[in-house]
């Protein structure tokens, strides 16, 4: 038997979230819920809302689950999982790990009320974002996470508003742990995801998963592409601990947005025959401003 | 015990004794003195429960799916607009099988906005897969919470308990609370068969392709059909330890002999019966079918009740915008095809949105139909504030 | 069909998954490539294979192992190969390139100081091979043909056995204990060796020929050629060779005061700085510059360092003798003009600027040739042995390799030729046509996912100080620290092999990446790969390819 790679020293991989799903290939928020999962362990309940992810890992007789899953709806996965915790209380059972999740459009826009009365509440309860900009479940169309300038079914010409900053609005509930991450690092995701579960309360971690679909790359350069999201600036990762920005990921070489909008679909439309548009500047600039806020 | 006591109290209390594990609610006029008081006994220590104030009813129906679906006896309550929100959680709860219990203190749906009571509520959502049981007073409002987790357990299908707003929910009334004890002979432990749990892990929710989402559909269909086995069952044992007929199929009231028969739910039934004693004192034979579970529909209890009346009329304070009465349409399916020609069914609408129903009313609504049917009616619709340009 | 469960609630622990395979266009696969290092080391020494083994299972002994399959000299190679892998090697387009040569001494020194044996893969068989010349053309060739059971004998014309390895590289490059010690390991392998005998002076070829089944000739470029020049017939004026031999051979060379070395090759440097140890002033002679010189930079610069004085643009016109004895040289000043023949810039005397160098000993380290007495082959250029692919002769079965058929070349050539002879002469003597695997496509870094790679410092050896080198023939590198050694060797990307970084396992979407229960390497799982390309773009050293189904 080959020995654990040391490579993969404390990294986990359990297949508790596993193969035989119907995601696309390269879908990053597959590999994203197979991290979040393996990470938290067999003793782990998954309270899913609807979209890509319970779409393809769902179906009925053969999902992709090996630890127990729990979907209802779009909108109200941390509403259920503050249910379940709610009765494990109760009932004096656990400690068990309860980790509600959905996609950008179920987190940020049609379940955000719920989230929002979960954080407040204080269910201990990890709620985790699948971040891939858009409804994609339903064919690419524009979430309040969908970035500016990208083209979605709903925003032809670009979308035209900036980002949604959830993290610091979780952050500001006064939650005890929120994190961003992104699934080319899966040392950290899984880090994040451990730490966050060891903590009592509600937690919050944002992790972009690239959606070869939606974002128009081929399915091979998903681990790359949330480089260039990190190494532009686009996306900063950190952590908020009880409510102090910390271990920012600093770039080592900060690129300039270009290098992460030519190579994704959604984009393409800011370069008339390769020359950047106005819209490429603006974006540069949400960049500096997220190098300049986060130090990164 | 024999307590004067308000309708909304003295369903917490009961409820209380039935040791809901979870208790979750968003408040709503006229259901907020239900959890209100159900807040203060767990607040004092009386029940050991969750009680999780959330910040919607959508998210209340939640909180309660997902911990009937971790093992939780759970218990909602709502209303109208609250009961809407609730609407999507609803069906996916009786689509997962949970024994969840929500009373529903019945009441109007905006627009306009009104507090008051009708049934358009929980008609609503009647297609849900859901038990529905009406109330007639306190008495039974209470009566038929024990019932509800009883039958919800053993079918795995959500009870709804409807009991119309303020009517009961407001009136004090004496009500006989049970002990605790007979409580819990009467009710056991809630022995849960699906639920989420790392030691048997199952898939609670699962997409259904087309090869499934139908046989999951004529499951649910036929388990409410079958929970009318449950339901009789309980309602007779109930009576059996508590000496108190409550809930059941149907009732009747002085229909054997009766030329005219009205079929209605809820508190008006009240005034019906009281309507129905004073013709007999004039002289007129009035019977009353009072529809206590409404889902599953006791369609064969209707039948067989009013098989040989030839004037029935359906009261009811809900309707279908557009097509009539919703309970009509449930009786008039009551009877099989190859119908008498010559039965009457009459369709009467009445008190929404809190409208009075006085005993007048009833008496020209059974006068009317005396002398010929009426397909359908609002009953005491005050013309002269009708703009026909509207219409 | 099963029975839908109560609300559709699935037992989670009896899923059949459900196979995605099929909708896949492409398919990953594992294609092992030839790193450029080993594409560029003539003794072929499978370089990722030992570094990664230093890396990975931190074992000198195993390491070794992997070495001394191709070459039986590490601890030699480790120090006087001019190391053209470290030139090939993909990290250098990164940072720099790994320190293959340093940790090639480490593990070679290990393998001495533990007593490692080198392991037969065939215990003996019956055929007979006869080897002349005991250079690492010779040894090698020995070696592997040891190594596969056939009885090998060595004629060597010398006392000792070595070759230009022995009476050329002086041994503060290579102390002899070492050299001694790794010839001896090879011999253990049961190969006779029989020394001063010079074969076409003291025994015919011809009877070589007949008693063995095949000859392997690696007599190397033993001759000292020497300039015509006047007064090179005096005393104190020796061809590079010849003076090193003597020094090697352990005998004391009185050079006086002034030394001028004529020359800007390797034997060149080594004279000089043997000249150097020897207590003189030395003066190296050049017609051209610094940068036409063959020598390798490092051994210029070493001699440059020990204060070897440089005279470029300058040739020898005389040697100026007083009674039979050097007492100086007249040279001249010359200019570069356009190229000649060599591509490198020709130099043309500039008149009236002659001048005397003052010396007491004149090297003329001016080439080497063939030393052909008594053996008579086919000539290349009439300088070298003329040999085919396969290195045989223009006689059947009698082979060659080394300098004598490359020309002048280096320890690790010969090594390799010597190892290709092995196995040509096998093929030979069991009438195989042609046994060689074809080397799988070369691997270079825009082939490479560096981004998994850190960058991090070179290991860079230590040398004596240049007062401690100047007063002895020590060798002059220190050993190394081999916890060093092995941080270096991690930092080696395993050019287009697996070395289980895990990235295919993890990123895979599709977890159809799986350990095998077989072979315990990472395999796809074919049933649910979907093709999209993610491992095989993630995998840092491009063992995954994505081809085509079939
Ligand atoms: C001064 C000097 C420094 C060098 N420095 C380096 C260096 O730093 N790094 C490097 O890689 N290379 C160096 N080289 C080159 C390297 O030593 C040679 O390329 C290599 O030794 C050639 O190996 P070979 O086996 O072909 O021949 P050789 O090493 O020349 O060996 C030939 C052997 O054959 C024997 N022989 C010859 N004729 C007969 C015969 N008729 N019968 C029996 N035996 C015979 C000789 O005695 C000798 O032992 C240097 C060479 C010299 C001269
Ligand atoms: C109440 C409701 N509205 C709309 C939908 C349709 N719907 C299903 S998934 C989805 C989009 C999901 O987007 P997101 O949450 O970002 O997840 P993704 O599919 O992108 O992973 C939508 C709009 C729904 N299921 N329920
Ligand atoms: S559409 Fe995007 S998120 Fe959905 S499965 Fe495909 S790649 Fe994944
Ligand atoms: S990195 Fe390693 S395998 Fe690649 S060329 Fe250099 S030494 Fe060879
Ligand atoms: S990704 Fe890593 S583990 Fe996978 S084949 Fe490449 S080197 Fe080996
Ligand atoms: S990452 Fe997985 S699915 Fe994609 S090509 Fe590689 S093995 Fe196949
Ligand atoms: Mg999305």
């Amino acid at each position: 038997m080959m020995e654990q790679s040391k490579y993969l020293e404390g990294v986990e991989k359990k297949d508790l979230f596993a193969h035989g799903h119907r995601a696309c290939g390269g879908c990053g928020q597959a590999l994203a819920a197979r991290l979040v999962h393996d990470a938290a362990g067999e003793n782990t309940i998954a309270c899913v809302a609807t979209g890509c992810l319970e779409v393809f890992s769902s179906p009925y007789p053969d999902p992709a689950w090996r630890i127990p899953f729990l979907h209802s709806l779009f909108e109200n996965p941390a509403a259920v999982a503050s249910g379940v915790e709610a009765a494990y209380k109760a009932l004096g059972k656990g400690p068990v790990n309860i980790i509600a999740q959905g996609g950008d459009g179920s987190t940020a826009d049609i379940g955000f009320q719920c989230i929002s009365g979960m954080f407040e509440r204080g269910h201990n309860v990890l709620y985790v974002c699948y971040d891939n900009e858009a409804y994609m479940n339903t064919g690419v169309q524009r979430s309040s996470f969908t970035p500016y300038g990208a083209r979605t079914t709903t925003t032809p010409t670009g979308n035209k508003t900036r980002k949604k900053n959830l993290p610091m609005i979780a952050a500001d509930h006064g939650i005890p742990y929120v994190a961003t991450a992104t699934v080319d690092d899966f040392r950290d995701v899984q880090k994040k995801v451990k730490k966050a579960l060891a903590i009592e309360g509600p937690k919050y971690i944002h992790i972009l998963a690239p959606c070869p679909l939606g974002w128009g790359h081929p399915g091979e350069l998903t681990v790359e592409v949330c480089r260039l999201a990190k190494d532009t600036g686009l996306f900063p990762v950190f952590e908020i601990v009880n409510g102090k920005v910390t271990n920012v990921r600093r770039i080592p070489v900060k690129l300039p947005v270009e290098e992460y909008l030519k190579v994704q679909g959604r984009f393409k439309h800011l370069f008339k025959k390769g020359v950047p548009t106005e819209e490429v500047a603006v974006i540069q600039e949400i960049a500096n401003q997220n190098i300049e806020r986060f130090n990164l | 015990m024999l307590k004067q006591i308000e309708g909304s109290h003295a369903v917490a209390r009961v409820v209380s004794e039935c040791r809901p594990n979870v208790i979750s609610a968003y408040p709503i006029t006229p259901q907020t003195h239900i959890v209100e008081e159900l807040a203060t006994i767990v607040g004092n220590g009386e029940l050991e429960a969750e009680f999780v104030n959330v910040e919607s009813e959508f998210s209340a129906a939640s909180v309660v799916l997902g911990a009937s679906a971790a093992g939780a006896r759970a218990y909602t309550a709502t209303t109208s607009q609250g009961l809407l929100l609730m609407s999507e959680v609803i069906y996916c709860i009786a689509g997962m099988r949970l024994p969840i219990v929500l009373t529903c203190a019945n009441r109007a749906i905006s627009a306009p906005l009104s507090i008051w009571n009708d049934q358009q509520d929980s008609m609503a959502v009647r297609d849900a897969g859901w038990i529905q049981l009406h109330a007639e007073d306190n008495q039974e409002a209470a009566d038929l919470h024990i019932q509800a987790f009883k039958i919800a357990e053993k079918t795995f299908l959500p009870t709804m308990v409807c009991m119309d707003g303020f009517i009961l929910t407001h009136a004090f009334e004496p009500v006989d609370i049970p002990e605790q004890k007979e409580v819990d002979d009467f009710l056991p432990p809630f022995k849960p068969k699906h639920i989420v749990d790392p030691r048997w892990p199952r898939g609670i929710g699962l997409f259904a392709d087309p090869r499934f989402y139908m046989e999951t559909r004529y499951i649910l269909h036929r388990a409410l059909e079958k929970s009318e086995e449950t339901i009789k069952e309980v309602s007779s044992e109930f009576a059996k330890v508590f000496g108190r007929d409550s809930g059941g199929f149907i009732k009747t009231y002085k229909l054997k002999e009766a030329d005219v028969a009205i079929v209605s739910m809820g508190s008006v039934v009240g005034t019906i019966k009281d309507m129905i004693d004073q013709l007999e004192e004039e002289g007129k034979k009035v019977g009353l079918l009072q529809i206590c579970c409404y889902r599953p529909f006791p369609r064969h209890e209707v039948h067989k009740a009013l098989e040989d009346k030839m004037n029935i009329v359906v009261l009811e304070k809900c309707i279908s915008l557009g097509r009539g009465g919703i309970l009509a349409s449930d009786v008039r399916w009551s009877f099989p095809r190859a119908e008498k020609k010559d039965r009457n069914i009459s369709s009467f609408v009445a008190g929404l949105g809190g409208r009075n129903i006085s005993v007048d009313d009833l008496r020209y609504m059974v006068e009317k139909v005396e002398k010929e049917p009426a397909e359908f009616e609002f009953l005491g619709l005050k013309k002269e504030l009708i703009a026909e340009r509207d219409m | 069909m099963n029975k839908l469960p109560l609300g559709l609630a699935l037992d989670l622990r009896n899923v059949v998954p459900y196979k995605t395979g099929s909708w896949r266009t492409l398919l990953p696969v594992n294609i092992m490539q030839t790193p450029p290092c080993s594409n560029a080391c003539p003794a072929g020494n499978d370089i990722r294979g030992f570094l990664r083994t230093l890396a990975e299972k931190k074992d000198y002994e195993a390491a070794w192992h992997v070495l001394t399959r191709t070459n039986p000299l590490p601890a030699t190679c480790g120090r006087v190969c001019p190391h053209p892998c470290e030139e090939g090697c993909n990290r250098r387009d990164f940072d720099t390139a790994v320190a293959i040569n340093t940790a090639e001494r480490a593990v070679g020194d290990y393998g001495l100081e533990e007593n490692l044996e080198h392991k037969k893969l065939i215990a003996s068989r019956k055929e007979r091979v006869a080897v002349i010349g005991s250079g690492p053309a010779g040894l090698s060739c020995a070696f592997h043909l040891a190594k596969r059971g056939f009885h090998v004998k060595i004629y060597e014309a010398y006392g000792e056995p070595g070759g230009m390895m022995r009476y050329g590289i002086p041994s503060y490059r290579l102390p002899n204990y070492i050299l001694r010690q790794e010839l001896d390991n090879v011999l253990k392998l049961g190969i006779e060796l029989e020394c001063n005998v010079k074969v076409g002076v003291n025994i015919p070829m011809d009877q070589l020929v007949q008693t063995y089944d095949a000859v392997f000739v690696g007599i190397g470029a033993q001759k000292g050629l020497s300039i015509d020049i006047t007064g090179d017939d005096a005393k104190n004026v020796f061809t590079g060779v010849d003076f090193l031999r003597e020094v090697n051979s352990g005998k004391y060379v009185d050079v006086g005061k002034d030394v001028v070395v004529i020359g800007g090759g390797n034997t060149a440097m080594d004279c000089a700085r043997v000249a150097k140890r020897l207590g003189a002033n030395v003066s190296v002679v050049y017609r051209r510059t610094r940068i036409e010189m063959p020598a390798i930079t490092a051994e210029i610069d070493e001699a440059m360092e020990e204060r070897v004085m440089f005279r470029y643009h300058t040739n020898p016109v005389k040697i100026i003798t007083d009674d039979d004895k050097v007492v100086g040289i007249l040279s001249v000043q010359m200019e570069l003009k356009e190229p000649d023949a060599s591509g490198r810039a020709r130099p043309v005397p500039i008149p009236g600027s002659e001048s005397v160098i003052p010396a007491d000993t004149v090297i003329l380290a001016t080439g080497q040739a063939v030393d052909y007495d008594g053996i008579e082959v086919q000539k290349r250029d009439g300088k070298w042995v003329a040999a085919n692919e396969n290195l045989m002769t223009s006689i059947d079965g009698i082979f060659a390799g080394g300098d004598a058929v490359l020309g002048l070349e280096t320890v690790s050539a010969a090594v390799g030729q010597g190892t290709r002879a092995a196995s040509a002469i096998e093929d030979y003597i069991e009438g195989n046509v042609e046994s060689r695997l074809a080397r799988p496509p070369v691997i270079y870094s825009r082939d490479l996912n560096t981004y998994y790679y850190q960058k991090k410092k070179r290991f860079e050896k230590e040398a004596l100080p240049i007062h401690m080198r100047l007063k002895h023939f020590k060798e002059i590198y220190p050993p190394f620290d081999l916890e060093a050694i092995i941080d270096e060797a991690e930092r080696c990307f395993s050019c287009g092999l697996c070395f289980n970084c895990g990235n295919c396992f993890m990123y895979c979407p599709d977890n159809a990446v799986k350990i095998s229960p077989k072979t315990g390497l990472y395999e796809f799982d074919l049933d649910f790969c979907k093709g999209c390309g993610l491992c095989a773009k993630e995998c840092p050293c491009h063992y995954i390819q994505m081809s085509l189904e079939r």
